[in-house]
C-alpha cells in the first residue's frame, strides 16, 4: 500500500487484517501513536486521515491507500513546539504523557474547525481521549489557551 | 493546642518554583521511550492464552497445531516450562502470610479467569496471536469462591487445598482498655461501609522487550516497571541468571499509580526469549490488562466507636475483611494495603484505645495489588463514617466533632504506632469550610428540592501517610543517587526513582540545582537503567519527595561542599567566603573575584588538577553517592508489638457537593475541594497535579469505575468502555488549598504527596450522597454510586 504520512510517500507491504496503528508504529517507526485500548475508547493513537481526526486502531491499514495521514509530528516546523504542545507544557497538561500525542492531535483537530470555543465544547469534542494523571482540568486549560493564542495570531 | 505554624522557607532559587518540566519536551513531541516503543531487528512477538474460567483443573493442553503453523518458533505450557524458571518470589511476606506457590504460567489448576496456561512466540504479532487461538485446553471445572464472606464460612471450597481456610492473613491488633471503654461511654456507635473492586488502569499497559544473549548469559530487559532494581532481582531469582547479568531498562513509564509494582506475567515472554535466543516483544492488549492486572480494593468495614458526651472519641473496634483475589502477596503485594489500612485505623483522630481484625480473604478473581492510597483510603472510609456517626449520636455538628477530636501536637504517637511528625489537621479543615462556604451550601439544603434534585455536602478529615518501609518484603525503604559534576562542568543525577508521570526528573534538578549553583537545564536525570544508577527501590508510596529527594539532596550536598573547597583555593580565599549562583562561583563581596563552574570541574579534574585544586580531600573528584534511611521508621517492635513503617504524613481535609435525582437513581458531583498540607513543595504545580489527579481517580472508582465478575467468576469489565474511566465531561472541578508545614525529619522539609487525593474521595462522595438523601433516610453502605445502585439504596434494597 501508499499513503502519505506526515507529507513523505510511503510504502509498506501489509496484510488486509494490520491496523493502520499498527503499520505506524511498527513499520514507519511514529511511536508517537500510542495504543492505550485498541478499543477505540482510549483516544491515545488520535491521528488525522485526510484531515479528519479518527483513531487508529479503529481503522485497517488498507483504508489509508493512497491518503494523507498526519500524526503528532506532522504539524509545526520541527525544531519548535507548535502553539498547543508548547501551551500543554506552560499549563502542566501532562504527567506521564503516555495519551499527551493523541490530546494534542484532538486538540489542533478541535481548533481547526473550532477556532474559539466555548469549555463545554472542549469537553464535548475532547471526550473520546481518556488521561489518568491530570483529571483534565490542566488540559481544558491548555486547550483555551491555545485557542487564545492562535487567535491573536 | 493548635496546629504548628508555617515556617517561611529559606530562600533558594530553583526549589519551591513551579518551572517547566525537564521531561515536557520529549514527551510532547511524542518522542517518550515507553517499552514498547522499542523494536530489535529479527525479533520475535509473544501472545499469551489465558484461562477462560475461574477455577479449574488444566486436564491436557494440545500446542500441536500451534506449533505448526508459520512463523512460530516456542510454544509454552506450564508443564512443558516446569524445569525452566522458579515460581515467582513473593513481594511481601507478613504477619503469617500465606504464600502460595505460583508459576507465571498455570501448572495444573488455574485460579482466576484470565491467568496465563501457554505462550507462543512467533515472528508477527497477529500470527502470534494465531497461534495462542489454536491451543487447545481441556479443564476440568472446579466450583469457583467468589464471595469473601462465604470463603470464610467453615466448610467452604478451598481457593488453595493445602491451606486450612481461605484466608491469606489473619491480623489482630489491640492497644488501650478498648473493652472498658466501651462499656462505659456514654455513645456508642457503628457502621457498615464498603468498597467494590477496582484499580489504577495507567493508560500504558504492560509491555516490555527481552533479549537474551546465550554465550554471554546476558538478559536485558526493557520493560515498564515501577521498580527495575527489583525486576532485576526477581529475574535473577526466578530465571538462576547471575543478577549482573542482568540489564533493566525503564525510561518513560505510561502510569503507574501502584499497578506496577510486580512481575507476574513478564517473565513468560522473557522465558520465551531465552529459549529462543532471540529478542521477544510483549504488548498487553487492555483486555489482558483488565482480567489479570491487580485489582484493587473490594473490602467491607464494621467500625464500632465509643463516644464521650462531649464528644470525645474514647475507644475504635474495627473488622475489616478484604477479598485479595487469588493472591495478595505473591504475584501482587496488595494484601499489605489492607493491613495498613489495620495500622491507620485511628486516622487523624486522638484516640488510643483501639482494636483491630483483619481478615485478608482469598477467592477466585484476578490478584490483587498496590494502588494510589495502599489502604489509607480503606481507613479513612470507616474512620470519617463512624466520625459522623458520632456526631449524630453526641448531637454535635460533623465538622465540631472532627475539632474535637483530631491530633494538634506534634510528634502525636498513634495508638497503632505510627508518629505524627508534624502536621496541621486543624488549619485544613479550617480551609476546606471557608472555600465551600458551608453556610450557603446548608441554607440551599434547607431550600428543598430542585428540579426535584437532592442536594448533599460533606467535609472530611484526611492522613496521608506515605514513603512506606515494610519488612520482609521488596519495599524496604531506603533510596540512592549518584550527583556527578562532570570535568566539563555538566551534572548528573543517578536515581532509583522513576518517572511515571509525578515530576521527579523536574524536582530532582531543582533540588540539585539549587545546592551546585547551576540552572536546571543542565542537569541531566538517569533512572530506570540498573547498569549504572546505583540499588534503589523506585518509585511507590508517594516516596519520591522524601526518600528519592533527600538521597539527591545528600549526595548533592557532598559535591557542593568539595565545589565550595576547591573554587575557595583557586579563589584564593576562605571556603566561608564563597558563594554558588547562576552557574559562578563568587568571593561576597567581591564580584570581580569570579570562576565558572565549567572552570572550577576543569581544574578540579585535570588542568591543574587535585593534587593542587583539592590537596585535603581523600576524593577529590566531583562525584559522590548517598543512600538515605528515615530516622523515624523503627522495625524493633515496642513491648506493645508496634512498629513504624511509614515515616511521613501529610495532613488534609476535603469537602463534595453533589446532587441526587431520585427518579433516575444519578449522581452529580458538583465541587470537590481538597486541603492539604505535605510540607514543603518543591514544585506547587506538581503537587497540584498530583492531587488533582488522585482525586479524579477517586471520584472514577467510587462512580463508576468497577472490576465486575458474573457469578461464575468471568470478568465482565473486559473492555475501557466497560470498566469506565472519567472523561473530560464527567470529571468535576476540584478546587485545591495549600498548606506547608515543613517536617522535621526530611532535609528539604518534603512529605509524600502523591496518594492525597485518591485517600478520601471516595469517602467524601459516599458521604455527600448519603448527606443528600438524608430526607429519604439512605444509607450509603458501599460504592459504586452508579445510577442503578443508588436507585436501589433509595428503594431500601440492599446492595
Amino acid at each position: 500500500m501508499q499513503f502519505r504520512l506526515n507529507g513523505g510517500d510511503r510504502k509498506c507491504k501489509v496484510s488486509p487484517r494490520t491496523l493502520l496503528v499498527d503499520v505506524l508504529r511498527d513499520e514507519c517507526g511514529t511511536t508517537s501513536v500510542h495504543i492505550g485500548c485498541d478499543e477505540g475508547i482510549c483516544g491515545a493513537c488520535t491521528i488525522f486521515l485526510d484531515g479528519e481526526s479518527v483513531k487508529s486502531c479503529l481503522v485497517l491499514a488498507v483504508q489509508a491507500e493512497g491518503k494523507d495521514v498526519e500524526t503528532l509530528e506532522g504539524t509545526g516546523s520541527g525544531k519548535e513546539l507548535d502553539v498547543v504542545q508548547q501551551a500543554f507544557g506552560e499549563e502542566f497538561a501532562l504527567q506521564c504523557g503516555f495519551c499527551t500525542p493523541g490530546m494534542v492531535v484532538s486538540a489542533r483537530a478541535l481548533l481547526k474547525n473550532n477556532p474559539n470555543p466555548t469549555d463545554q465544547e472542549i469537553r464535548a469534542a475532547m471526550v473520546g481521549n481518556l488521561c489518568r494523571c491530570t483529571g483534565y482540568q490542566n488540559i481544558l486549560k491548555a486547550v483555551k489557551k491555545s485557542a487564545e493564542k492562535l487567535q491573536s495570531g | 493546642m493548635a496546629d504548628q505554624e508555617e515556617q517561611p522557607s529559606p530562600k533558594s532559587p530553583w526549589v519551591g518554583r513551579s518551572i517547566s518540566r525537564r521531561e515536557d519536551e520529549r514527551l510532547l513531541r511524542g518522542a517518550g521511550r515507553f517499552a514498547a516503543d522499542e523494536n530489535v531487528p529479527g525479533q520475535l512477538h509473544a501472545a499469551i492464552l489465558h484461562s477462560p474460567h475461574a477455577h479449574a483443573r488444566i486436564v491436557s493442553i494440545d500446542t500441536t497445531a500451534a506449533e505448526a503453523m508459520p512463523g512460530v518458533e516456542v510454544v509454552i505450557t506450564g508443564q512443558s516450562s516446569l524445569d525452566l524458571w522458579q515460581p515467582l518470589p513473593p513481594s511481601v511476606d507478613l504477619v503469617d502470610m500465606r504464600l502460595p506457590e505460583s508459576y507465571a504460567l498455570a501448572t495444573e489448576i488455574v485460579h482466576y479467569a484470565g491467568e496465563p496456561v501457554a505462550a507462543v512466540a512467533a515472528s508477527d504479532p497477529y500470527l502470534a496471536q494465531d497461534a495462542v487461538n489454536a491451543i487447545s485446553v481441556s479443564y476440568e471445572i472446579l466450583e469457583p469462591i467468589l464471595d469473601r464472606r462465604k470463603a470464610i464460612e467453615p466448610g467452604s471450597p478451598l481457593v488453595y487445598p493445602d491451606w486450612p481456610d481461605n484466608r491469606q492473613c489473619l491480623w489482630e491488633f489491640s492497644f488501650g482498655s478498648v473493652d472498658e471503654a466501651f462499656e462505659k461511654a456514654e455513645h456508642v456507635v457503628s457502621r457498615d461501609v464498603a468498597a467494590h473492586r477496582y484499580s489504577a488502569v495507567p493508560m500504558e499497559m504492560r509491555a516490555l522487550v527481552s533479549r537474551f544473549d546465550p554465550v554471554r548469559e546476558e538478559l536485558t530487559v526493557r520493560v515498564s516497571t515501577q521498580i527495575p532494581h527489583q525486576a532485576r532481582t526477581i529475574l535473577s531469582w526466578i530465571f538462576g541468571l547471575s543478577e549482573n547479568n542482568i540489564h533493566i531498562l525503564a525510561e518513560d513509564v505510561g502510569g503507574g499509580f501502584g499497578n506496577k509494582l510486580q512481575l507476574d506475567v513478564e517473565p513468560i515472554p522473557i522465558l520465551l526469549s531465552i529459549m529462543s535466543g532471540k529478542a521477544v516483544k510483549w504488548v498487553e492488549r487492555r483486555d489482558e490488562w483488565l482480567t489479570s492486572a491487580p485489582a484493587s480494593r473490594d473490602f467491607e468495614h464494621r467500625i464500632e466507636g465509643a463516644f464521650s458526651s462531649d464528644g470525645a472519641l474514647l475507644a475504635v473496634r474495627d473488622h475489616l475483611i478484604g477479598d485479595v483475589g487469588c493472591d495478595g502477596a505473591v504475584r501482587a503485594g496488595g494484601a499489605g494495603a489492607l493491613l495498613v489500612a489495620g495500622t491507620y485505623g485511628p486516622g487523624p483522630y486522638k484516640v488510643q484505645r483501639y482494636s483491630t481484625k483483619v481478615e485478608i480473604v482469598v477467592t477466585n478473581k484476578a490478584p490483587y495489588g498496590a494502588y494510589r492510597g495502599f489502604g489509607k483510603d480503606v481507613a479513612n472510609l470507616a474512620m470519617e463514617f463512624l466520625m459522623d456517626e458520632g456526631a449524630k449520636s453526641v448531637g454535635l455538628d460533623p465538622l465540631e466533632i472532627r475539632r474535637r477530636n483530631l491530633v494538634d501536637n506534634y510528634p502525636y504517637e498513634m495508638a497503632t504506632g505510627p508518629l505524627i511528625e508534624s502536621g496541621s489537621f486543624l488549619s485544613c479543615l479550617a480551609k476546606v469550610e471557608k472555600a465551600m462556604d458551608l453556610p450557603a451550601l446548608k441554607a440551599r439544603q434547607k431550600a428543598g428540592l430542585v428540579d426535584g434534585k437532592y442536594f448533599g455536602y460533606s467535609v472530611i478529615s484526611v492522613l496521608e501517610p506515605s514513603a512506606a518501609t515494610i519488612p520482609n518484603s521488596l519495599f524496604t525503604g531506603y533510596e540512592s543517587a549518584t550527583v556527578r559534576l562532570s570535568p566539563s562542568g555538566d551534572v548528573t543525577v543517578l536515581t532509583g526513582m522513576m518517572h511515571i508521570g509525578q515530576g521527579i526528573e523536574t524536582a530532582a534538578a531543582q533540588v540539585t540545582a539549587d545546592l551546585l549553583g547551576v540552572i536546571p537545564e543542565s542537569v541531566r536525570i538517569v533512572s530506570g537503567n540498573t547498569d549504572s544508577v546505583p540499588y534503589g527501590l523506585g518509585s511507590f508510596s508517594s516516596r519520591g519527595a522524601t526518600y528519592g529527594l533527600s538521597a539527591i539532596h545528600d549526595a548533592a550536598l557532598v559535591v557542593r561542599k568539595k565545589l565550595l573547597k576547591a573554587a575557595a583555593n583557586l579563589l584564593e580565599t576562605d571556603v566561608t567566603a564563597v558563594e554558588i549562583a547562576d552557574g559562578f562561583a563568587t568571593v561576597i563581596g567581591a564580584p570581580e573575584k569570579t570562576l565558572s563552574i565549567p572552570e572550577i570541574a576543569k581544574a578540579v579534574y585535570f588542568f591543574p588538577g587535585p593534587y593542587i585544586v583539592l590537596p585535603d580531600e581523600k576524593e577529590p573528584t566531583l562525584e559522590a553517592q548517598a543512600v538515605w534511611t528515615n530516622p523515624q521508621v523503627s522495625w524493633t517492635p515496642d513491648v506493645h508489638g508496634r512498629i513504624r513503617m511509614y515515616p511521613a504524613h501529610a495532613s488534609g481535609a476535603q469537602g463534595a457537593t453533589v446532587t441526587v435525582d431520585p427518579e433516575t437513581g444519578q449522581v452529580v458531583v458538583e465541587d470537590l475541594w481538597i486541603a492539604h498540607d505535605s510540607g514543603k513543595m518543591i514544585h506547587p504545580k506538581i503537587v497540584e497535579g498530583q492531587i488533582i489527579g488522585g482525586t479524579i481517580q477517586g471520584f472514577g472508582g467510587v462512580m463508576m469505575e468497577q472490576l465486575a465478575y458474573d457469578q461464575d467468576g468471568n470478568m465482565l469489565s473486559q473492555t475501557l468502555a466497560d470498566y469506565q474511566l472519567p472523561n473530560f465531561l464527567s470529571a468535576p472541578p476540584v478546587h485545591v488549598l495549600h498548606g506547608e508545614v515543613n517536617s522535621p525529619v526530611t532535609p528539604l522539609g518534603t512529605k509524600g504527596v502523591g496518594e492525597a487525593g485518591a485517600i478520601g474521595t471516595p469517602t467524601v462522595l459516599m458521604m455527600a450522597v448519603e448527606n443528600a438523601l438524608t430526607p429519604l433516610g439512605v444509607s450509603v453502605a458501599s460504592s459504586p454510586l452508579t445510577p442503578e445502585r443508588v436507585l436501589k439504596m433509595i428503594d431500601g434494597e440492599k446492595v
